[in-house]
């Protein structure tokens, strides 16, 4: 076969692989929202499942689910950004920065299975705080936490250097440099980070399922009990009986990572201004 | 199917509120729970009934350890647990079906064919009058009350083939049984029937005997059980109220029924 | 890239007053401690979960867990073994099928690809990415698995089914870590290679690709971390059977679904064990990221 036969065909060959990858993309969320769609009404967003087999809607576990979100983000944003901000500026490279980076790599690889057992085994049981919004919260934080510390890194890099060095030129020092001038600039990839991660907590089940439990209930507060949506689509699709829940379910869970996914794109593109 | 934990050793604030309590078990009697809960607090709004099915087992070990003030179970106490200190209040008779496809000719097996199925013995339907198919198994998960009853009706001692699969919930195992000719499971006989699917399944009879409500009731039907509300100690307050609106006409009759189970005044002890 | 800022304080000229330098240090350390939390982060989960774990070696013996056949916990034995190999045949399997598909939609996107198209696509992928994995196994019992049951005869549960879905469920994560890989190395090397003569196929799989060939490894390794520590999409589609499997239809389990099947009911010794392994995939998945490290710093 000479080499411009094999050029075509390696090249169809690619093009053949990025296309399934997109199809199945498109499959998956074609058969969700088709399904899904005929399910999804007010009744089915505001209302609480009940009756035999959870019929009725779902708003209690998307209250569970935004409002464990929503205490994940408040926990892990602070330090994670602030964590980014040692490693940026403040660190000198060495053996400390290099176990810390270790640790965020590994925090960021560890299994979620292993995540809720820990979470468990510690805020569950040992600071007693039982099956609570702050227990999962607690544990969906660590999670991640090493995706915004990455993604403020990154954006605290990105932040050109002649902008610090007017800052210092004028006499500022270094936290004013930083809170005044770096961090503003580069808010815009930070919030992308923190969005990003959120969209990941939404989606976690094992984590939440051993810190949160899954009895159905209207959490207030943080010591509430809840069940998010997705362990209410894992129980929905295990039990099998009402599968049209299920794929409402699973449409409004993927509708909102995809919101976070794009607006985290769309805040990027939008307030750039490095 | 239910994978949480309340197995937690502190008590915590599950204790704290006399308005709130907490009721865990039994997937088989989870919407049995649910519904008499959901109707419960529209009676009186200012109680809240917390409702997870984790599995017999489970809602033993919390009822018992004080982190659920009611525990349903689908399965009788064993041994070592009727040192607990554990009320028994039966609340409803249900009967294990044996289900197969409906394209599988065989119509009925003996209590003992069914162990020697289960238990891996027997792998080919052909062994049993039928075609030609490898026999596949599904299981329960061991937090299933249904599976302990089933266990101990029928298995006994002999232990189940570990290469069966084992899922964790009755609607799955319906859906799965239902779809492939070669395979048998059980389930509580209230779920025989569809009700969000039009998927079928037959139930075998069980040393010639169809399992129905009446059979189950008059205890011809060999594989029948009782659905237990327990408490640690008489019932009392909240729970004690529940539990008598859940023995009452509106749910026994109702829900009960409803679910395919046998309300507890008509059938006979087991 | 820290600026160093430090002012010495005697014999130097001073440029800030007192309070400052002490507020800029107190900041400091405050970072610093965010940064640690880190590193305290992962020695707690060490802590705890090997904790609970540790009764595995010293009541019940760590070889006799590891090489144990028989997980059964209604008669006290908890062999792994058939365990273990059900994860790493479930997470070999999907590696198998989702690397070469992954690498090829990289490679797509970093060559071939124009750029409208790139901007199309990888948005794509990316958004695959972040579908969660209960999705995944909602997608795999409710529709791979009825039609896997149809034209294999059997329950449709096992190896073949967990695989596609894990492999689809991969694909993301070592695609997007690939292109990156691949879009790192820089243009002059694919334009030497035209000039001498190369066709497109011929410049990516002898020059780009070995080239980007750490990174790529890199990112194969997460997607195998993301494999094995997979919970519920296998969970929904493997079957439960803590057995070795007969065939790629029969019901197996993993390290991860054996977990989630029993946690619920675990108690005294099954529960150690049950922790055990979550102590085992932990180290695990450090010994996976320590080795991407040692890759990269090999790269530089």
């Amino acid at each position: 076969m000479n080499k411009t036969l094999s050029n075509r065909l390696a090249l169809g060959i690619l093009w053949g692989a990025a296309l399934l990858t997109v199809a199945v993309l498109g499959a998956l969320l074609l058969y969700v929202f088709v399904n899904g769609i005929r399910v999804i009404s007010p009744a089915f967003i505001f209302t609480w499942p009940h009756g035999v087999n959870a019929e009725g809607g779902i708003w209690p576990t998307i209250v569970a689910t935004v409002y464990v979100t929503a205490l994940a983000m408040l926990i892990s944003a602070p330090v994670a950004v602030l964590a980014a901000v040692y490693l940026a500026e403040y660190a000198s490279q060495g053996r400390v920065v290099s176990t810390i980076r270790f640790a965020a790599d590994s925090l960021a690889s560890v299994p979620s299975i292993v995540m809720g057992l820990f979470g468990f085994a510690l805020f569950v049981e040992a600071m007693g705080l039982n099956l609570s919004m702050a227990s999962a919260a607690l544990a969906l934080s660590l999670l991640m936490l090493p995706i915004i510390m990455r993604a403020t890194e990154e954006a605290i890099r990105a932040v050109p250097k002649y902008m610090r060095w007017g800052s210092y030129g004028l006499g500022a020092t270094k936290w004013q440099t930083v809170s005044r001038i770096v961090l503003p600039a580069a808010a815009p990839r930070i919030v992308t980070g923190i969005v990003l991660a959120a969209g990941r907590a939404v989606g976690e089940t094992a984590v939440v399922l051993y810190t949160m439990g899954q009895a159905v209930n209207l959490p207030l507060t943080p010591l509430d009990s809840g069940r998010p949506m997705t362990v209410h689509l894992y129980l929905l699709a295990v039990e099998g009986i009402n599968l049209p829940a299920a794929f409402g379910t699973a449409l409004l869970l993927i509708a909102m990572i995809l919101g976070f996914n794009l607006s985290a794109r769309w805040i990027l593109k939008h307030y750039r201004k490095v | 199917m239910a994978v949480s934990l309340l197995m937690v050793g502190g008590c915590g604030r599950s204790q704290g509120r006399t308005d709130q309590i907490t009721v865990s078990g039994s997937t088989t009697i989870l919407p049995i729970a649910e519904q008499a809960a959901e109707l419960f607090t529209q009676k009186d709004p200012s109680s809240s009934i917390l409702v997870s099915g984790l599995g017999s087992s489970a809602g033993i070990e919390a009822v018992s350890a004080g982190t659920a003030q009611v525990g349903t179970s689908s399965r009788d106490l064993k041994e070592e647990e009727k040192s607990l200190g554990l009320v028994d209040t039966p609340i409803a008779y249900d009967g294990i079906a044996v289900i197969v496809s409906p394209k599988n000719p065989v119509s009925g097996l003996t209590v003992e064919q069914l162990q020697n199925v289960f238990a891996g013995v027997i792998t080919n339907w052909s062994e049993l009058g039928g075609a030609d198919r490898h026999i596949e198994l599904v299981n329960r998960d061991e937090a299933s009350g249904t599976r302990e009853a089933f266990k101990k009706i029928v298995m006994g001692d002999i232990p189940f083939d570990p290469r069966a699969a084992v899922l964790p919930g009755t609607g799955q195992v319906r859906d799965v049984v239902a779809r492939a000719p070669g395979a048998i499971g059980y389930i509580s006989l209230g779920f025989v029937k569809p009700r969000f699917t039009n998927v079928t399944v037959k139930a075998l009879k069980v040393d010639g005997v169809t399992p129905s409500e009446k059979t189950v009731g008059d205890q011809t039907y060999p594989i029948g059980r009782r659905l237990h509300f327990l408490t640690k100690g008489e019932p009392t307050g909240l729970a004690k109220a529940y539990i008598d609106f859940v023995l009452s006409d509106t749910i026994q009759k109702g829900v009960v029924v409803d679910a395919g189970f046998i309300p507890v005044a008509e059938g006979g002890a087991r | 890239m820290s600026e160093n800022n430090e002012h010495h304080s005697a014999g130097s000229l001073q440029l800030v007053s007192r309070s400052t330098y002490v507020k800029e240090n107190l900041l400091k350390a405050v970072f610093f401690m965010c940064a640690f939390v880190f590193v305290l982060a992962v020695a707690l989960i060490f802590i705890f979960v090997g904790w609970k774990a540790l009764p595995i070696v010293t009541e019940y013996g760590l070889g006799k867990f590891i090489t144990g056949t028989v997980w059964s916990s209604s008669t006290g034995q908890f062999g792994i073994l058939p365990l273990i190999i059900g994860s790493f045949i479930v997470t070999l399997g999907a590696l198998a099928l989702g690397t070469p598909l992954a690498v090829g939609t990289a490679v797509f996107l970093s060559d071939v690809a124009s750029p409208k198209v790139r901007s199309f696509v990888r948005p794509a992928v990316e958004l695959l990415a972040g579908v969660p994995s209960v999705v995944y196994g909602f997608f795999g019992i409710i529709l791979l698995r009825a039609i896997v049951a149809k034209f294999s005869g059997t329950l449709g549960f096992g190896a073949f089914t967990a695989w596609i879905v894990l492999a689809i469920m991969i694909v993301p994560t070592i695609a997007v870590l690939s292109e990156d890989a691949l879009r790192s190395i820089p243009e002059g090397i694919r334009e030497a290679s035209y000039a001498m003569g190369a066709t497109q196929w011929q410049t990516i799989y002898k020059v780009v690709v070995p080239a980007a060939k750490i990174g790529i490894i890199d990112a194969i390794i997460l997607g195998m971390g993301r494999a094995i520590g997979e919970t519920m999409a296998v969970l929904m589609v493997v079957g439960n059977a803590p057995v070795f499997p007969a065939g790629i239809f029969a019901p197996l389990s993993t390290m991860t679904t054996q977990i989630v099947m029993d946690m619920p009911y675990a108690v005294g010794l099954h529960r150690t064990a049950l922790f055990a392994m979550a102590a085992m995939l932990f180290i695990f998945s450090m010994f996976l990221v320590a080795t991407v490290r040692l890759l990269s710093r090999l790269r530089n």
